[in-house]
């Protein structure tokens, strides 16, 4: 393998091998049964078609990027806010509830004398650290946090899966609940939601799913072999239950390396989504020249430890609004890339007329899934409040940013 | 460079100092663990968002109480009763 794609995966995987990408995968498998790993194959496979969809457009110019893409489509200002509000907001959630859950990880698996919340601080100071490193090393000390993780849950999964503690009869019992499976199985959407930002523009099934599928489908199956479908369905922390119960406390402890490894490989993939978000920004003349380069690297991991910092802090961390808020940060991604999807459809027709209606599939299950998580969710309407005005702020903020950059006309 | 270490430094450190900073009295794990199943000791679980999901563990014949909800749930506890409520 070539480092490009060592780093396009190392890139991708961070949040597929996150702790919140592993209770979505966990509840889902509780709520769905051994129907989630087809299901899952479908998400990738989608997640593929759009994938493939959009670097077909890019191909067509090397200097395109997805904002240039949503600027055609959508216009200037609404491409620059859905870009921001997609993006920036999700890391400093993301980083919130991941750096917590390692906290607590340590200190019940590793040290119960150390405090999580020290732990979870200590890893945000050495987490954004690594931030100021030339890109090389950050990139291969991603490829370290996300293989780590990825090697865990394989690990686990391979030797729970050959291992089985009920019979195929039962693993492949449909679940009571399965009436309640719409929302999980649009969340499973989620899980690959932006990880072909780094995927480059290349065709082909995106090498991200194809891990996935080799790490999370084995991982699902012995989490059903191993445990109750209603009691992953219903756990805040399904990985680790089902870690227990397939290795006992050896289990939980490679879960633990599992969990603090994917929430570095999470945090780092989101800022470096981030950063690549604001070079854009710049290069499409709505940002800063100096953020276009080396200039990110000084500013943002600096605000977003400032930004987490000041939410673990203040107790955020402990409010069930964070659920919230999170959850409307992943609807927003989820927009944000059915939106590229479409922009690079329209981007496509008018080149040369598509042959058929195939590359619409693709961002209309994601729209589809989308409105099934917004509207199964217990509080869709503070959902949509707050994605409402995350989306309002960042319109302002972009309609600044571009304002007051002398060369205005050339972002317009 | 230097600045920006600082001020993460600074940051680092009065963002602990805060979490450190309780002012209630306390028992100790080794106190709570000779209270274990004593009528006269009520534990409560006041943990809630991550700090509850995050958790595989909550102490043996605990209950889980809402923080916000005090005026509701201290009616069902005399002032006999020690209250021994965790949060983290």
């Amino acid at each position: 393998m070539n480092p490009p794609l060592l780093m396009s995966l190392a890139l991708g995987c961070g949040w597929l091998f996150s702790p919140e990408a592993m209770v979505m995968a966990g509840n889902s498998t509780g709520y769905l049964g051994w129907l989630a790993i087809p299901l899952l194959a479908l998400a990738a496979l989608i997640f593929s078609f759009n994938v493939n969809t959009i670097n077909k457009a890019l191909q067509s110019d090397t200097q395109s990027s997805e904002l240039t893409l949503l600027k055609k489509s959508i216009g200037t200002i609404p491409a620059g806010a859905l870009t921001i509000a997609s993006s920036f907001p999700l890391l400093i959630l993301a980083a919130t509830a991941l750096l917590v859950t390692s906290g607590y990880t340590f200190n019940e698996v590793f040290l119960y004398w150390f405090p999580n919340f020290g732990f979870a601080f200590l890893l945000l100071g050495l987490l954004t650290l690594l931030q100021f490193l030339p890109l090389k090393q950050v990139y291969k000390t991603q490829l370290f946090f996300v293989g780590l993780a990825g090697l865990g849950i394989f690990f686990l999964g391979v030797y729970g899966s050959l291992n089985p503690a009920k019979s195929m009869g039962t693993i492949f019992q449909i679940p009571q609940h399965i009436s309640e499976g719409g929302l999980s199985s649009a969340l499973l959407l989620l899980l690959f939601a932006g990880s072909n930002l780094f995927q480059g523009k290349k065709s082909g099934f995106p090498h991200v799913a194809l891990i996935a599928l080799l790490v999370l489908l084995p991982w699902m199956f012995a989490s059903l072999a191993h445990v109750n479908p209603e009691r992953l369905a219903s756990s805040t922390i399904p990985f680790m239950t089902a870690s227990r119960k397939i290795m006992g406390d050896t289990g939980r402890q490679i879960m633990g390396i599992v969990v603090i490894m994917g929430s570095c490989a999470a945090f780092t993939g989101f800022t470096l989504l981030c950063r690549q978000k604001l070079a854009e920004l710049s290069q499409e003349k709505m940002a800063p020249r100096f953020l276009a380069k080396e200039g990110q690297r000084w500013l943002l991991p600096p605000l977003t430890a400032i930004a987490v910092g000041a939410c673990m802090a203040t107790g955020l961390a402990g409010d069930e609004r964070l659920e919230l808020l999170l959850r409307s940060a992943l609807l927003l991604w989820l927009l944000y890339y059915c939106t590229v999807s479409f922009a690079a459809i329209a981007s496509i027709k008018a080149e040369k007329s598509l042959p058929s209606i195939t590359p619409f599939f693709a961002p209309l299950i994601l729209s589809t899934g989308l409105v099934t998580i917004l509207l199964s969710s217990s509080h869709p309407l503070e959902l949509l409040k707050f994605i409402v005005f995350l989306l309002v702020a960042s319109s302002f903020l972009a309609m600044l940013l571009v304002f007051i950059n002398p060369k205005k006309k050339d972002a317009l | 460079m230097k600045r920006i270490l600082l001020l993460l430094s600074i940051f680092f450190f009065v963002g602990t100092s805060q979490l450190m900073a309780a002012d209630a009295p306390t028992m100790s794990k080794d106190e709570l663990k000779g209270h274990l199943g004593s009528d006269k000791v009520v534990i409560l679980d006041v943990r809630s968002g991550r700090d509850w999901s995050s958790s595989e563990f909550m102490i043996q014949g605990a209950i889980r109480a809402a923080g916000s909800d005090i005026a509701t749930w201290s009616k069902n506890y005399t002032k006999d009763q020690t209250l021994v409520l965790y949060c983290a």
